[in-house]
């Protein structure tokens, strides 16, 4: 890696879990430094969840901790006293970036308001993730992955119709939290270049899931519809209705059909040889497909289902150029050619934790993709950085 | 204002759908000077909800790429441009014409987000995608569905969401390089990869030890009871976690402490996963015919994580949002006021009042090039009338 656009800049996370962490985690990655503070004894809490990449489950085994802390400094400091936050005052006093998650009822019990370190410091960019943000009537309240799903609007849109909603699995209002948070960091530092003026950045987990939806409120604003879950097809309702868009099992697995456009369908029908299908005026439009979707499930069953899935997805993507794909487990993922080609993990090694394959990121620069290195042990840095 | 962060940023949206739509959003709500690049030969369809929702302050350029003289506004553009971004098989925009070199070479400041299905390179680069193939094939789907059952899409194309969020960060990095170098560069950034970056704890896990997670509803971890369960309404549900011995108490409270939880063997995580079955039936017993808002509004007064699976209109009158001002109704030319999602940076300091509706295909197409470019009318209209520049025409 040549470009690493954040080098110089230093960072104190405190934020715990992987809302703050992630970001910090990729702040790290391209070039700042950044200075992870743990509360003594244990640490942050992600170090006591799994999934455990060692039978003891000991802090430096969490998968999770050791994913989303790559690249940092650790420091036991428990700002709760007096002291400890008298020091982490002065570590923020000449830091670009504080990452914290201190929600509400921690600020009233600490006394901590909103400005204590951006006043000091104007040029700190401090970034507060929490659940909820630090007003309105939900802002005392507690959460977790599946509530904020819930709340921000996409749990009602998972699984199937009739039956209970369905959560995403993991951490992912955290993660897509991060993702948010990162590009907020960036952008007041980017503004902070003109100004020279840092902000105090109060995002939501609530808020950053209810933004990302595709179509969900213009459903009900202009055509009046409740968006429903639909199981192992996509929509079907209004003028979001399209097919196939379907996952489908076939020899050795599951291969997902992800036909939205409306060329692709005659395509689909030459492939399997039913040009007759073409003018079939039951599938001669997106919403008729959808509304016939078993009839199209069973033809498209007939000439799959005894097909092995990679030359299924060869054929269709690689050779007819339709929207499929294998739907791959993780070792599949890790195993898998293009993945591999693309460098999308990276093998570390950890002096406490087994080597691991650790996923990089999404994107590639033509001035190269940074190199992870490993999170750091508990108060791994404590001497070094508070002497 | 922090809206106006982006200000001296300028930015060429030619993508579809949803990743590219979302990713180039976020830049406008910021400020930044963000040219929808339409081809004017897709007015004729017009603009869908979907486009309605993710194009708000964008002014739209509708000119054909494929023509030369259109291929010369548009490096006309890029040469006073920061950040193009396309999400086209990777094929494309070299048979344009308007490959990175090129592109470069008129700018060699520019950065050129590419957001295709693969990735540049590699053996299935020129596999088309869209968010749901690329979910599928990222992993994520094989640890979503019922217990026991076959795994399940997430209903909302995940890898989009995601995939916009790290073009604006692959962006941000790009363009951070470029203020102090100059440089510009190419960046290749693959749908298929973004989910699986949102599951490193699992893929650590699954290259040490071979863990596969299998669909398992809503479970988390030990956490008992972690369910949706049905209240009174039509399809109406409260996701309730217990993530802690304190929380159980809290719900056993909530729930008026029934006798048939008052047991010691529910004292522990442990405990209470092996008694799984029977809590659940008792919470179910609870919420049937309770009003869910108020269902959950009791369960947190009392300290326990609940939350109402919300409807999309559920979410566009949340009062929490609401007090937040976290939505914004933009005055819709064609159909009046409508309300949308607002931006969740930086919370709910946004001012939004100079917010503007998604722009018709072409609606723009005279200011920029007349305006942005300097081009005389003469030219501008000989554009028009040989159809390389399209301009939208109101029906009504």
């Amino acid at each position: 890696m040549t470009a690493l656009p954040l080098r110089g800049l230093t960072v104190v996370e405190v934020a715990q879990g992987v809302a703050g962490p992630h970001c910090g985690r990729m702040l790290a990655a391209f070039g700042a430094d950044v200075v992870k503070v743990e509360l003594p004894p244990d640490g942050d809490w992600s170090r006591r969840e799994g999934p455990f990449l060692t039978d003891d489950r000991g802090p430096e085994s969490s998968a999770l901790f050791l994913y989303n802390n790559t690249g940092k400094k650790s420091v036991l400091l428990d700002w709760r006293t007096t002291e400890g936050m008298a020091r982490l005052s002065a570590l923020t006093a000449s830091a670009d970036v504080l990452i914290e998650d201190w929600t509400l009822p921690l600020r009233e019990e600490l006394d901590l308001a909103t400005d204590a370190f951006t006043v000091p410091n104007p040029g700190l960019v401090e970034l507060c993730v929490t659940p909820f943000g630090l007003s309105g009537p939900y802002a005392r309240w507690n959460s977790s992955p599946m509530v904020q799903l819930a709340l921000g609007g996409y749990m009602y849109l998972i699984g199937e119709e009739d039956r209970e909603p369905l959560t995403l699995p993991g951490r992912q209002a955290d993660y897509l939290t991060a993702l948010t948070g990162y590009a907020a960091v960036q952008f007041a530092l980017w503004e902070r270049g003109r100004t020279g003026n840092g902000r105090f950045l109060e995002l939501t987990m609530m808020e950053t899931v209810a933004t990302l939806h595709q179509y969900t409120y213009v459903m009900h604003t202009y055509e009046g519809l409740v968006r429903t879950r639909n199981g192992h097809r996509w929509e079907r309702q209004g003028p979001f209705a399209t097919y196939p868009n379907v996952i489908l099992p076939c020899a050795d697995g599951q291969l997902c059909w992800g036909l939205a456009m409306e060329w692709q369908w005659d395509l689909l029908c030459a492939m399997m040889g039913r040009e007759d299908l073409q003018k079939d005026p039951r599938f001669d439009t997106r919403q008729k497909r959808r509304a016939n979707a078993e009839a199209i499930d069973d033809i498209i069953l007939e000439w799959s289902k005894d097909r092995p899935r990679a030359p299924l997805f060869a054929e269709s993507a690689g050779d007819w150029g339709l929207v499929t794909a294998p739907v791959l487990d993780l070792g599949e993922v890790l195993d898998d050619p293009q993945y591999r080609h693309r460098g999308m993990f990276q093998r570390l090694d950890h002096p406490s934790a087994p080597a691991a394959a650790y996923p990089s990121f999404p994107f590639h620069s033509s001035l190269g993709t940074p190199e992870l290195s490993r999170a750091p042990l508990l108060g791994e840095h404590t001497d070094a950085v508070l002497a | 204002m922090f809206d106006s962060a982006l200000s001296d940023v300028r930015v060429i949206d030619m993508t579809r759908v949803w990743a590219g739509p979302l990713g180039a959003r976020i830049f406008a709500d910021f400020g930044a000077h963000v040219i929808r690049v339409s081809d004017p030969r897709t007015a004729e369809q017009g603009l869908s909800l979907i486009d309605r929702e993710l194009n708000r302050n964008k002014p739209n350029l509708a000119v054909r790429l494929d023509t030369e003289e259109g291929r010369e506004i548009f490096l006309d553009l890029v040469a006073i441009t920061d950040v193009v971004v396309e999400n086209f098989r990777p094929r494309v925009m070299p048979n344009l014409n308007l490959g990175y070199e090129t592109l470069s070479e008129v700018n060699p400041g520019i950065v050129l987000c590419s957001m295709s299905g693969f990735g540049a390179t590699g053996p299935y680069s020129n596999y088309p995608s869209l968010g749901t193939a690329a979910e599928a094939q990222s992993g994520i789907v094989s640890m979503l569905g019922y217990p026991g059952e076959p795994p399940l899409p997430t209903g909302l194309a995940y890898a989009d969401p995601l995939s916009g969020l790290n073009m604006a960060a692959a962006v941000m990095n790009a363009i951070t390089h470029k203020r102090e170098t100059g440089l510009g560069q190419f960046i290749d950034h693959s749908l298929s990869d973004s989910p699986v970056s949102v599951l490193g704890e699992y893929f650590l896990a699954r290259s040490v030890n071979g863990g596969q997670p299998r669909p398992a509803g809503n479970r988390f971890k030990e956490d008992t009871p972690s369910r949706a369960y049905a209240a009174s309404g039509e399809d109406e549900w409260v996701a309730v976690s217990v993530t802690s011995d304190s929380e159980w108490r809290a719900l056993r409270r909530a729930m008026g402490d029934p006798e048939s939880l008052d047991r010691p063997e529910y004292a522990t995580p442990n405990g209470r996963r092996q008694h799984e079955d029977a809590i659940d039936a008792a919470v179910e017993d609870w919420m049937r015919d309770r009003d869910p808002r108020e269902a959950m509004e009791r369960l947190q007064e009392a300290g326990v994580p609940a939350g109402l699976v919300a409807k999309n209109h559920q979410v566009l009158s949340d009062p929490h949002l609401g007090a937040r001002d976290f939505f914004v109704e933009l005055e819709e030319p064609k159909f009046g006021p409508r309300r949308y999602q607002g931006n969740p940076i930086p919370g709910n300091s946004l001012d939004k009042r100079h917010w503007s509706p998604t722009s018709e295909i072409g609606q723009d197409s005279e200011s920029v090039l007349t305006d942005l470019l300097g081009y005389d009318n003469d030219r501008v209209e000989r554009l028009i009338s040989e159809n390389i520049v399209g301009v939208h025409a109101p029906s009504d």
